[in-house]
């Protein structure tokens, strides 16, 4: 009689608290899968995060044509947080508490990844950073943080490599300018590794404050410094103030820029210039067959003004959600967060058809896609052309 | 209806109300306040965090800027400074949260008279632009004091408990933070009814007619920047357990005009109205988001394309239309309200 009060008992608790497990995961229902993007919407730096948010629909799009993941279709949340960290976090927490995600794919800029990175470990959030693969994401490495991405460092130092190797005169002098931030440590960090890896002139190294406009004193310091290569790590308008600058003082230079320049608004400006400037990235440019097979997949999926938005950002976001993807069917019904992330771990040679070099988080810093193309702009037309292909530097 | 009061001790006179039915509002909200975590979900237990520490950063701007009239638009650094230093005596010295905590609004008022000494004879935009100034140069040695600050890496927070209180959890943080905003909030309504705060006002009435009463301006002056930088550099301390992320990002200039638009907004020089300024510019973004969900289809091609734009336009727009018909404020329109009801059914 005890026995079977006992059992009875026991059943009872296991009918009630059972269910309740089964049903624990978040943003897992029977017909749907939530991913979550805090993007950079508004702002001065919107084209960034309109781009992110195309790619995730463009890849929620296509996988859902397909059938979703195993039956459940992708629903992508997007929150802004304006490229301010405090609101990243706040962001994020909506999409956890109010919005309950899944996984989180797009992660604006490096200081916004950081700020959510708290929330991240905790909830054991798988997350795929695309748009900000710094050192500091990835080390220490959060066991459900992934990371596709070269770093500045490595693409500097692949564009300079080339310079020496077939740009430059020989002797040469070089010449950084970079932005004082943990961005600009690391372009300053590929060019140190080219000055001694190569042995070559190091002219100048300036610094300069996020947000400065005018660069006539830095190019009158560069120019005085003999500088005839120049390691450009300013960005999209103080990228183009600089050339300007340098262009007034009739300095005849080889430009490596940072791959945001890449960008067709970028070229724009840049353009005026006059300097066949290379860039070193890891996604591939508009130009790239890649790209072009890209848009005429994805057209179905995309509004005009979609059309117009897409830049590389949208490449990378798109092959970062495909990834997650591909982890989330490994799962098969039973979808977990922490089933998902051990298949991330097991992700090799992932092929982005094209538009990365192919993906593998099976390494210690659970960090793929770091191969880098050297690009240089064709003024005529702003294309880019491809000088190397997919290297790992 | 109260017709007049008559107090017969000093203590009565200092009393921060005599009146029962205001204490017995006080205590409801005290209730409501405690019980809140049980009653809402974390999304919404993290913005009431974020409204506290608002309160406790824009209290500390308006003992400077409305009770004392001396303009400033540096506040981001003295957060900045105070978030840097709670969190370098966290993790690298490993100081207890309440030993760090209040080291920071120390640090932080330490460092205001860098600002407070140059700027004595300073007045209006003069002293805007030099508080202005001073953010950046906080900025400047933030990042290139790499071997003390860290540079630009930022810093990381661990899990930490205080008082029982495990400040990794919303729960813990609220409470925690919710203390040191009643204290912080205590603590400036007894300055500002003190001869400090009287003084303080004086000074920002006419000053030199202040001077001639024999308030020494200097002292009133650094004093005011210097209780103002305390509380500015808690708040910064709370944000950093916040967030558990500090780098020089989170410390955009916005937050200066932030700390001014609460003060504003709420009526200058009044607390309750620093507090209604700071609940409501941290709610005005959720209860556009919230509007624009109710009247517009979410999923129409208008709204995903502009609801971004949108919200931030509607943003701007209800603060200026605010201040045009009701330039005292929050607290000015609290009063009409309370004198309204006081008056009924009769006009005045």
């Amino acid at each position: 009689m005890k026995q079977t009060l006992r059992m009875t008992l026991l059943a009872l608790g296991a009918a009630l608290v059972l269910p309740g497990m089964a049903a624990a995961e978040p943003g897992v229902t029977d017909t749907e899968i939530r991913i979550g993007d805090v993007n950079i919407m508004t702002g001065p730096a919107s084209f960034i995060g309109q781009a992110v948010a195309v790619g995730s629909k463009v890849a929620a799009a296509e996988i859902n044509a397909a059938g979703g993941i195993n039956g459940r279709k992708i629903v992508i949340k997007t929150e802004d947080d304006g490229y301010v960290p405090s609101r990243s976090f706040q962001a994020l927490k909506k999409l956890l508490e109010v919005d309950d995600i899944f996984a989180l794919n797009g992660t604006s800029g490096t200081a916004n990844v950081l700020a959510m990175m708290p929330l991240i470990t905790k909830a054991n959030l798988p997350t795929v950073v695309t748009t900000a693969p710094n050192e500091l994401v990835y080390t220490p490495v959060r066991p459900s943080v992934f990371t596709i991405g070269a770093s500045y460092e490595a693409s500097f130092y692949a564009q300079l490599k080339y310079i020496h190797e077939n740009l430059a005169p020989k002797g040469a002098v070089y010449g950084l300018i970079r932005q004082d931030d943990d961005f600009g440590v690391a372009v300053e960090n590929g060019y140190a590794r080219a000055i001694k890896e190569f042995g070559l002139k190091d002219g100048i190294r300036l610094r300069y404050k996020k947000g400065q406009a005018d660069f006539a004193a830095e190019a009158v310091q560069m120019k005085a410094a003999g500088v005839q290569v120049l390691a450009n790590g300013a960005i999209i308008a103080q990228a183009a103030n600089v050339l300007k600058e340098t262009r007034k003082l009739g300095m005849d230079l080889q430009v490596a820029d940072v791959w945001s320049e890449i960008m067709p608004p970028s070229a724009k400006l840049l353009v005026p210039a006059g300097y066949s400037y290379l860039i070193g990235d890891y996604i591939s440019s508009m130009s790239d067959p890649a790209a072009v097979k890209f848009m005429a997949k994805a057209k179905p999926y995309m509004t005009d003004a979609d059309v117009a938005a897409v830049n590389r950002y949208t490449f990378i976001t798109y092959a970062g959600l495909k990834v997650l993807a591909k982890a989330m069917e490994a799962c098969g019904k039973d979808l977990t967060r922490a089933c998902t992330v051990d298949n991330l771990r097991k992700i090799k040679n992932f092929d982005t058809e094209g538009l990365t070099a192919p993906v593998s988080f099976d390494n210690e810093r659970q960090l793929g896609g770091t191969a880098i193309k050297v690009y240089q702009i064709n003024l005529a037309d702003q294309t880019f052309k491809t000088l190397t292909d997919y290297k790992e530097y | 209806m109260r017709t007049g009061h008559y107090k017969e001790t000093y203590g009565e006179l200092i009393a921060l109300s005599d009146s029962n039915v205001v204490w017995s509002w006080v205590a409801a909200l005290g209730v409501f306040v405690v019980i809140l975590p049980f009653l809402v979900g974390n999304y919404t237990l993290s913005l009431a965090i974020s409204i506290l520490i608002a309160i406790v950063g824009a209290i500390g701007l308006n003992l400077l800027t409305g009770t004392t009239g001396l303009i400033s638009i540096g506040q981001s650094g003295f957060l900045a400074i105070g978030a840097y230093a709670n969190a370098l005596l966290a993790t690298d010295y490993g100081w207890p949260v309440w030993a760090s905590l209040p080291a920071a609004g120390i640090v932080a008022g330490a460092i205001s008279l860098l600002v407070g000494i140059p700027s004595l004879r300073l007045k209006g935009l003069y002293l805007a632009i030099t508080t202005l100034a001073f953010s950046f140069i906080v900025n400047y040695v933030i990042l290139y004091a790499e071997p003390i600050t860290h540079g630009p890496n930022g810093i990381f927070l661990n899990d930490t408990k205080v008082f029982g209180l495990d400040l990794s959890t919303d729960r813990g943080l609220y409470y925690f933070v919710l203390g040191v905003t009643v204290l912080v909030t205590l603590a400036s309504l007894n300055i500002l009814r003190s001869r400090i705060g009287r003084a303080w006002l004086a000074i920002r009435d006419h000053d030199i007619a202040a001077r001639v009463m024999g308030i020494d301006l200097v002292r009133y002056k650094l004093l005011a920047f210097a209780v103002s930088s305390f509380f500015v550099g808690i708040a910064g301390g709370l944000m950093s357990l916040q967030i558990r992320f500090i780098n020089i990002d989170v410390f955009g200039f916005l937050l200066s005009i932030e700390a001014l638009a609460i003060i504003i907004l709420g009526g200058f020089g009044s607390i309750a109205g620093t507090i209604m300024g700071a609940v409501f510019l941290t709610l005005l973004p959720e209860a556009i988001r919230i509007s624009l969900g109710l009247f517009v289809d979410p999923g129409s091609s208008a709204y995903t394309k502009y609801v971004y734009e949108i919200r931030g336009i509607a943003y701007g727009i209800v603060i200026v239309v605010f201040l045009r018909f009701k330039p005292d404020g929050l607290i000015g329109l609290w009063r009409d309200v309370r004198k309204y009801f006081a008056n009924w059914p009769l006009a005045y």
